[in-house]
């Protein structure tokens, strides 16, 4: 039973009620489920709705998104067209008016589509808590989440250069559907042949994981039908696949080397 | 924390009502303001049953806590006819046979007054990309997409201005 639904009008106030237990909210998409159905793990809620975290900035070429912006601000920004069509695969536009950014990079896989691409982008996390505010890789955040009382306020992430982002989403159905498999890069090449490559996976592993064999394979070689088959074959080492209602643990497995290749090459 | 007084703008109108800590929006919508429209389903978020318009932007009241949208807007299928004349949309829905058990209509009514309002002229695409949060357990999607592409053709037939673009999301 929910005995308090806090409200703060700014992130220290946030970090106040969380220090002592609050459990922070985004926009409710996976808390309230929860609440909804009496497993809620905590008794007070910390709304982030008016903490003023919702705004978000793309200047110099770098984005700063506040971690309470719905999904369908980062969808509609003019300075974030490169994630549209990653936006888009996610959940429904109705869902996307409520969930957030910050929620996204704590949802358990096979959701967080959103997570996968700032681990591809080499975001940072920008976090506040009872010791005050710190930054730490999104990749650290994914793997082991934020300390007892912390919360993300904002991530932020440098735009790829035209041409080096690469995203593709398996999935059950066309719209609205969780993750067989996510692939999201940022891969640059020159003369063909790739120069450096950071490449995420979704769906394949409990976290957003990077795939590093594959990035090892892709390096200083051409973004070839067999080169990228190697590499989704080697990528299967970066992976601990699940099953779940929507695949099983070994389609995953089979069919990542595909997807890895319709990423970079369709 | 006690109950409390919340304070609404439901379908124009300024509401208050009592609301024990984390009461949905769907919950007062149904229980303390008797607006049944919006039905109760799988209170996940998942079947898009509860959709009402918050701020002018869809949302699943089941998942909305209501002391986050105090004094915020609402409005509910109640609000879309005017003086007992059905609007477009509604009046698309039943010329089309769009609306079989009714169970899901409620939602996709406001899901298609949301996407009208922003865009007089949708694609077929954007209508699905639209309803994609709503299930109807009748599979009967073709004809509830075929009634929201004629109401947004009577709509621009009868000269209906868009609806104020919705500029702030939900979270504001």
């Amino acid at each position: 039973m929910i005995q308090a639904v806090h409200l703060p009008e700014s992130p220290e106030a946030a970090a106040v009620h969380s220090a002592r237990g609050g459990w922070i909210m985004g926009g409710g998409t996976v808390v309230m489920p929860l609440v909804n159905s009496g497993a809620a793990i905590r008794n007070e809620l910390v709304s982030l709705r008016r903490a003023g975290l919702a705004g978000i900035e793309v200047r110099d070429g770098v984005a700063r998104i506040g971690a309470a912006a719905p999904l369908s601000s980062v969808k509609e920004h003019p300075g974030l067209g490169f994630l549209r069509p990653a936006l888009r695969t996610i959940a429904s536009p109705t869902i996307r008016n409520l969930a957030t950014v910050g929620g996204n990079l704590f949802v358990a896989q096979p959701y967080g589509d959103l997570a996968v691409c700032l681990l591809a982008l080499g975001a940072t996390c920008e976090i506040t808590g009872p010791g005050g505010r710190r930054e730490a890789p999104v990749a650290d955040v994914l793997a082991s989440g934020v300390a007892e009382g912390e919360f993300v306020t904002a991530v932020v992430a440098a735009l790829p250069e035209p041409g080096t982002w690469y995203y593709h989403k398996a999935m059950r159905r066309r719209l609205n559907s969780a993750s067989i498999v996510t692939v999201a890069s940022v891969t640059h090449t020159a003369d063909g042949v790739v120069t450096s490559t950071r490449t995420a996976l979704g769906g394949v592993a409990p976290r957003p994981v990077r795939a590093v064999s594959a990035e090892r394979l892709m390096r200083g070689r051409p973004l070839s039908p067999e080169v990228l088959t190697e590499a989704g074959q080697a990528a299967r080492a970066d992976t601990a696949p699940f099953d779940d209602a929507y695949a099983s643990a070994w389609y995953r497995s089979r069919v990542l080397p595909v997807h890895l290749r319709r990423a970079f090459i369709g | 924390m006690p109950s409390q007084i919340v304070s609404l703008v439901v379908n124009g109108e300024p509401r208050e009502f009592i609301a024990r800590p984390g009461t949905t929006l769907l919950t007062i919508l149904r229980e303390s303001l008797g607006l049944t429209a919006a039905k109760r389903g799988c209170a996940q978020g998942s079947c898009g049953t509860c959709t009402v318009l918050v701020d002018d932007r869809p949302a699943t009241a089941c998942l909305v806590a209501v002391e986050t949208v105090a004094d915020h807007s609402v409005r509910t299928l109640e609000g879309v006819a005017s003086d007992g004349n059905l609007d477009e949309v509604q009046s698309s829905f039943v010329d089309n046979f769009a609306t079989q058990c009714g169970f899901c209509t409620a939602g996709m009514i406001m899901v298609a007054e949301a996407l009208l309002d922003r865009d007089p002229d949708p694609s077929e695409e954007d209508v699905i990309e639209a309803i994609s949060g709503n299930v109807c357990r009748c599979t009967g999607y073709r004809p509830i997409v075929i009634a929201i592409l004629d109401a947004a053709r009577r709509r621009r037939e009868a000269g209906v201005e868009p609806g104020r673009p919705a500029e702030e999301a939900v979270s504001r």
